[in-house]
């Protein structure tokens, strides 16, 4: 721990324990105990050697107590704090903020280091999952990138400097604002759902009235807020009950992936996706290019984003026809069709039924979706409505915009920005960073030193969320406490202590302040309902009620529902990044490294465009296109993906970082930037769809760094990949499926296979996995799980580029159907543990053997790397050390990420084979722990670190010689089939077979006979 | 007929009544070993030896220092990739085996089927085949990721109580390779104690003396040691006879055992055999061809020699051929969707030009033997030979690299691009090789003074019959 001791001349208040910080009286009772008074005094009749005994104790106590440290320190566990066993990891719940909602987590800290973010099981926004971006929270926190300190530009450029210095100034800065009310004083926040941090909002705006506050973050729900505020005459938050609803239509929306109750959803949407257990649900999808909903959808109409509101419209239209008893308009093409049998679809399962629309839409889809979902009585069923809780608030293009006129026209004299990246990814029109020149005196408060930062004259360290006090509300409003694992690492500050200093000189601690909140919120709750709170990780019933709305029929004044963009030209999509997000995570390795779930790319993005668009352009796969808007062009790789609807070109945001860091790029630095910034084509009047792209192909071959289909395929290829897909990824509909409930078992047929040795009997644990295709989304996060779980390295993109890529757990990716219009199949793939591993045969040195409980054991002390044994596995899940992937530690500066890595699991040297081990350290945790305790490991005991994740529970894991247990249940399901079966190698994992829903008027997938389908190899 | 004619200068005639004599040019006892012996005598090296060897031992060095280089950086300086994590290093090291076939097969099977023109070409042939099993054996030693641990694959006892794994391939390839070496190595320095003891009584310098001397171990001729010698040298033939088939069908089981659609075929092991005994004998005849003009041993190695050797070349060209052939039919008639891809993507997919060069350069260039003008043309069998040499180092790469690079999931997929250190090792290689050779060349006997001169005209007469 010698690492994490701080310097000393940081500021922070350390503390011992959370009671002593909070200076409880549970502590004081501790101290008295410890020291009780009167000690020092010998009690009467005692032996000289009492005596002695006593007064050598009571002056070594003297002596101690006469000793006293500037301040205390974090130190090594010399004095083992109470309850604490070392090496025995400890969890606690707390929670972040991600772009305004909170997200409530179950942190696992060993030996006071915080290793490994879970989902919290209790609140209902997580039920346990996390995506990916928590998951590789903790590698931001060890980042040491963040060790920044508080820095201060000058001529020469940045110095360092103390928070006194910072505070000093910023103090004086608003002292002066004072005298005028707070005139010239100007706060830009990102979102956040903090409780506190809007209390303290307040408290500044009644100090300080004339102060301006804005809040902007590059994409947000604004759209959606509008539509509410058309549709019911105020503001909403649609909370929607995907677990209720049979048909689900999302226009240009992504309710499984990108959206701020996504694990939520994706539990309740994947709960009806079982054909065994009750009907399924049926989902349409309307998008350009392909979200996480898009690949999970039976019905997938690509569609320009522009054109969606068209298409809303007609669907209303439809909608209002069959309610009123009459047969909608026909029209022969394929979306009438669409709309017409989704149309007839929803008024079937009315009250049964759920439109959603995404934030990219303009405020009139949301509002003609609302009436839709009005008429259907879908709402209160499917989808209910809370109160927002900044009702009011201007949009954040709109903030972003004054904020910047203000500057530019010199009113801003101070401006403090809490959190966020704007001279980043502000739109470009607004031109941020040249007005943010003309502010005297700005400060910004951000975990690294960021383009936004070295603009500033301060950059202020802000503390991660693993290291501070805080609140949250999540999407639904519960209401959840940050609480911090470790003292913060590089001495930062959060933005309540920050704001709380600038209100007062020697302002309560961060936990004093969460805690005043907290009684406001819990209506003055006990301290026993604190502690609860922070034990649990939510105050339960604190979300907000459902709200009574009724959607206003349309009225003169609503926009028309018209095509944003035309049938010519192209538009361009802006979206947020599955790995980096906004941008913010972009010197995040394992999220760089994370496979994009459509493209694969990795460490990089590309402008996506769809086989037809690309033809018309002329453009090809990782050749070079120039995008070109108002003045402002760059050059990106283009990716020929099927299915991004034609015309449309999607790119994402958050790349091309100049002042990320080691990671991510940085000018300073010297290091080249990941990606390209296409927050430069992005303006405020278009920060969704822009219309008006000039798309022209450049010169010149740009390698991405993918990793499946690392080049090109050929037809030959292409042919042979086609002809297996159906077997690997085994599918139908539940139509054919409720026909042929056997219907994998003929997928392939195989003679009857026998085993060359005798096969090994198993007496004890048999693990074994299941995966369900039917409930996966790609979503990605057990990748970043995995990795975070089993120390797995990143190797960048030079070597992604080679395939070397050391994910334990992938997750293939194929198309099915046209190029313009396919679906997609979806196949996380992990060491199997066959039970006849071909694998263990061909290892010289057996350094890969069988365990007694059937896992396919690696010991990474005996390998020396022949790599024989990837050679044999015909599922390609062995990855190789071709380097030593860890080298970088020997870095000083790396010297807090070893900190970062589970001790339970080896950290593999170079020239070894290592593969996914079902998590072996977790059990044999649980087995110590049972046995222990005299008892056997009960089912779901142990969660495996993909399962633990899954927001749609697609992965079981247990016991498979446990009759009972889930995973067990799942492999004699009719679903369930091994992968390559016909090898005869046993695997432990199977999957369950993708089932659908299409529509029969659709189609939908062509049903194949057993026949067409079986490829009766041998 | 006029080809059937044998001349006093030319020994290619296949006269029915006559045997085709082994040396030419009026061949003497003393003259045989004049002229072996002339070339290691000789004093100080000619210019051009020594720009080959200046050239080989500079690709030597850089060998070395790539090997070095690999093994403090890691195995990622090559181009294997996830997919293929089998490459170029295992491709060299199969060529270079194959390549040792020659020897042995000249050496012992030629032997005990009483090939008497085998004796002017076995001790070269056996010195190339332990060069390349050297080129060979270092590939699979400094391929494995820890090379510093590379001795686990031997068993030996030791204090963690392991055995290695006696079910992998690799670990029967260990066996298989170094007992080849051995036994190669034993043959060769035993047919050439005779020829040492030679060079020892001949030799001028005391250095000579006492270096052939040791290496002779006391040969001096008597009836009693010719006796022992030949016992030996017939019970080694022996024992090396069934290491020529053993050593290359092992090779093969590395990737017949395996799973890997395209390598898991039973026809491998003869199919590899052949493959090796075709490259041998094209390597031998690309370094006899050269060497026998060089050092002037014409006379000894004839023409009859060089055409004999291209006959086993067709020879084994049309099994090769007839392998690929069948290999192509069985993986149809398997009915196996991956074994089916393997090969139809071996021919036509992205690695289909190496698969048309392999049988351009293997089946279809070797047809030329078919003329005796060919077979006889040095400049010829020169060319032909060395495309061979190319077309099975071809093989290889299409069967690993190309096998590995689409198996089962196409999801795993890859791409294999060699990297410079690849290329370096490659050419390194046979810069070790030509080194090891030159040196050979130099400084010990290339023909067999000894198994030459009972085959000499002058102890059996010409017109003696058999």
């Amino acid at each position: 721990m010698s690492s994490v001791e701080r310097n000393t001349k940081g500021d922070g208040r350390y503390w011992r324990s959370l009671n002593e910080l909070a200076d409880a009286p549970e502590f004081r009772r501790h101290l008295e105990r410890e020291f009780p008074a009167g000690g020092d005094s010998p009690p009467a009749g005692v032996s000289r050697r009492r005596w002695l005994q006593l007064m050598g104790a009571s002056m070594a106590l003297g002596a101690a107590s006469g000793c006293r440290w500037e301040r205390e320190e974090i130190r090594p566990f010399v004095k083992r704090p109470e309850g604490h066993v070392p090496g025995v990891p400890e969890r606690y719940a707390t929670a972040y903020d991600l772009s305004g909602t909170g997200r409530s987590l179950t942190v696992t800290a060993f030996d006071g280091r915080p290793i490994k973010v879970e989902g919290n099981a209790n609140h209902p926004m997580s039920l346990g999952a996390t995506d990916a971006w928590a998951q590789a929270a903790i590698l931001e926190f060890y980042d040491p990138d963040r060790n920044a300190r508080v820095l201060l530009r000058e001529q020469a450029g940045q110095r360092a400097a103390s928070w006194d210095e910072a505070l000093s100034c910023l103090r004086a800065a608003i002292g002066t604002a004072r005298e005028a009310g707070g005139a010239g004083l100007a706060i830009l926040a990102e979102p956040d759902s903090s409780p506190t941090r809007a209390r303290l909002q307040v408290r500044l705006r009644e100090a300080l009235p004339a102060a301006t506050w804005f809040e902007y973050a590059p994409f947000s729900d604004d759209q959606c807020r509008a539509g509410a505020v058309l549709a019911f005459g105020r503001g909403a938050r649609s909370q929607y009950r995907l677990g209720e609803a049979d048909v689900i239509a999302c226009l240009d929306a992504d309710p499984l992936g990108h959206h701020p109750a996504a694990l939520r959803h994706a539990r309740d949407f994947a709960a009806r996706r079982d054909p065994d257990r009750g009907p399924m649900n049926r989902l349409y999808v309307v998008e350009a290019g392909y979200s996480t909903t898009g690949v999970c959808a039976d019905h997938r109409l690509p569609l320009r984003a522009g054109h969606v509101p068209t298409l809303a419209s007609a669907l209303e239209q439809a909608v209002t026809v069959l309610l009123d008893g009459k047969s909608p308009a026909a029209g022969d093409t394929d979306r009438d069709r669409f709309v017409r049998v989704l149309a007839s679809d929803l008024v079937e399962h009315r009250g049964m039924g759920l439109v959603v629309a995404g934030p990219n839409q303009p405020a009139a889809v949301h509002a003609a979706v609302h009436r839709m979902n009005q008429a259907l009585r879908n709402a209160g069923k499917t989808v209910v409505y809370t109160a927002l809780p900044d009702e009011g608030r201007p949009t954040h293009v709109d903030a972003i915009g004054q904020l910047a006129q203000a500057m530019r026209d010199g009113q801003v004299k101070t401006l403090l920005v809490l959190g966020g990246n704007p001279v980043f990814d502000a739109p470009a029109d607004v031109a941020f960073a040249s007005a943010l020149a003309r502010v005297p005196e700005s400060f910004h408060l951000g975990v690294y030193n960021d383009e936004t930062s070295r603009a500033c004259r301060w950059h202020l360290p802000r503390a991660h969320f693993l290291e501070s006090w805080g609140d949250v509300r999540a999407y639904d409003g519960t209401y959840s406490v940050t609480q911090p694992i470790i003292a913060p690492l590089y001495g930062g500050k959060s933005a309540i202590e920050l704001l709380a200093a600038l209100l007062e000189e020697n302002p309560p601690g961060p936990r004093q302040l969460v805690r005043e909140t907290f009684q406001a919120v819990g209506g003055g709750a006990s301290e026993a309902d604190w502690r609860r709170t922070l034990h649990d990780g939510l105050l339960p019933e604190s979300g907000g009620r459902p709200l009574e709305l009724f959607a206003q029929p349309r009225s003169a004044s609503e926009p028309e529902l018209a095509a944003t963009s035309g049938d010519g030209g192209f538009e361009l999509v802006f979206c947020l990044d599955p790995a980096v997000h906004d941008g913010r995570f972009a010197n995040n390795g394992w999220l760089q490294e994370l496979p994009d779930p459509l493209t694969k790319i990795t460490w990089d993005n590309a402008v996506l465009v769809g086989p037809a668009t690309a033809e018309r352009l002329g453009i090809v796969h990782e050749s070079l296109a120039t995008l070109a808007r108002g003045g402002r062009s760059l050059d990106i790789a283009a990716y020929v993906l099927p299915g991004v609807a034609e015309g449309s070109l999607m790119v994402t945001v958050g790349y091309g970082r100049t002042a990320a860091g080691h990671v991510g790029g940085d000018t300073v630095l010297g290091v080249e930037s990941v990606g390209v910034d296409t927050y430069a084509l992005r303006t405020a009047e278009a920060m969704s769809v822009a219309t008006d792209v000039a798309v022209s192909v450049a010169k010149g071959r740009y390698r991405l760094a993918t990793t499946q289909d690392h080049h090109a395929i050929d037809r030959v290829g292409a042919a042979g990949r086609d002809a297996r897909v159906g077997q690997l990824v085994r599918a139908t509909t539940e139509e054919h499926y409720r026909q042929h409930p056997e219907f994998v078992e003929h997928v392939v047929h195989t003679p009857e296979l026998k085993s060359l040795w005798a096969e090994k009997a198993y007496d004890g644990h048999r693990w074994g996995m299941t995966i369900d295709l039917s409930k996966c989304t790609g979503c990605s996060a057990c990748v970043v799980a995995c990795q975070a779980e089993n120390n797995v390295p990143i190797v960048g993109k030079r070597e992604t580029m080679r395939g070397r890529e050391m994910h334990w757990l992938r997750i293939d990716r194929y198309f099915e159907g046209a190029p313009e219009d396919p679906s997609v199949a979806i196949q996380p793939v992990a060491c199997h543990q066959c039970e006849l591993a071909p694998c263990e045969q061909v290892c010289p040195v057996a350094a890969t053997v069988h365990s007694a409980e059937g896992l396919n054991d690696m010991a990474y002390n005996r390998c020396i790397g022949t790599r024989y044994c990837a050679n044999n596995c015909p599922y390609k899940v062995r990855r190789f050390n071709y380097f030593n992937w860890h080298k970088d530690l020997k870095d000083a500066r790396n010297e807090v990420v070893k900190l970062m890595y589970n001790p339970d699991v080896t950290i593999r040297h170079r020239g070894v084979m290592e593969k996914c081990t079902y998590c072996v350290q977790r059990i044999q945790a649980a087995k110590i722990e049972a046995k222990n305790a005299g008892r056997a490991v009960g089912e779901g005991e142990i969660q495996v670190a993909c399962q633990q994740v899954c927001p749609a529970q697609a992965i079981a894991f247990g016991d498979l010689a446990d009759e009972t247990s889930a995973v067990a249940a799942g492999q004699r399901s009719n679903r369930a089939y091994a992968l390559l079966a016909e090898l005869n190698i046993k695997p432990r994992t199977e999957y369950l077979a993708r089932i659908r829903n299409p529509h029969p008027l659709l189609g939908g997938t062509p049903e194949l006979s057993d026949d067409e389908r079986s490829g009766h190899t041998g | 007929m006029s080809d059937l004619a044998i001349r006093a200068d030319d020994n290619t005639g296949n006269d029915p009544l006559r045997r085709a004599p082994l040396a030419l040019g009026g061949q003497t006892y003393a003259s045989v070993t004049e002229t072996v012996c002339a070339v290691a005598e000789r004093e100080g090296t000619t210019r051009a030896w020594r720009i080959a060897f200046a050239v080989s031992a500079t690709l030597t060095l850089a060998f070395f220092a790539s090997i070095g280089y690999l093994i403090v950086t890691g195995v990622g300086v090559w181009g294997n990739t996830n997919p293929v994590y089998w490459a170029f290093p295992i491709v060299n090291f199969v060529f270079w085996i194959g390549i040792g076939h020659a020897g042995t097969l000249i050496s012992a099977i030629l032997f005990l089927f009483r090939q008497k023109w085998r004796t002017s070409i076995n001790r070269f042939a056996e010195a190339m085949t332990i060069f390349a099993v050297m080129c060979a054996g270092i590939f699979p030693g400094i391929h494995v990721g820890r090379v510093w641990l590379a001795y686990w694959l031997a068993p030996y006892p030791n204090q963690m109580l392991l055995w290695p794994n006696f079910r992998s391939p690799l670990l029967w390839d260990v066996f298989a390779v170094s007992t080849y070496a051995t036994v190669s190595a034993m043959f060769w320095y035993l047919g050439m104690v005779p020829d040492l003891a030679t060079l020892r009584d001949r030799a001028k310098t005391p250095i000579r003396r006492t270096l052939y001397g040791l290496f002779a171990l006391g040969w001096h001729g008597s009836a009693r040691q010719w006796h022992r010698y030949e016992r030996a040298y017939l019970l080694l033939a022996a024992l090396a006879a069934p290491l020529v088939l053993s050593v290359h069908s092992v090779v093969s089981f590395d990737f017949a055992v395996s799973q890997v659609p395209g390598w898991h075929t039973t026809i491998f092991p003869p199919y590899f055999v052949a493959g090796a005994i075709f490259s041998g004998f094209a390597m031998v005849v690309t370094l006899m061809v050269p060497a026998r003009a060089f050092f002037g041993l014409k006379n000894l190695v004839t023409v009859r020699h060089l055409e004999n050797m291209n006959k086993i070349i067709l020879l084994t060209s049309l099994i090769v051929g007839y392998a690929y052939g069948t290999e192509l039919f069985i993986s149809w008639y398997s009915g196996s969707t991956y074994e089916r891809f393997a090969f139809f993507n071996r021919a036509f997919g992205p690695l289909g030009w190496g698969y048309g060069l392999m049988v351009l350069c293997n089946v279809l260039v070797p047809q030329l033997f078919w003329f005796k003008k060919c077979r006889t043309t040095p400049w010829i069998m020169l060319v032909v030979a060395v495309l061979v040499n190319v077309g099975m180092w071809f093989e290889r790469f299409v069967i690993i690299v190309g096998s590995l690079s689409r198996d089962y999931l196409p999801s795993s997929w890859g791409h294999y691009v060699p990297t410079a250190i690849d290329l370096l090792m490659l050419v390194g290689s046979f810069g070790l090789f030509f080194t090891l050779f030159l040196l050979f060349c130099r400084y010990l006997p290339m023909v067999a003074i000894a198994e030459v001169k009972p085959v000499l005209p002058v102890t059996k007469p010409a017109d003696e019959t058999a």
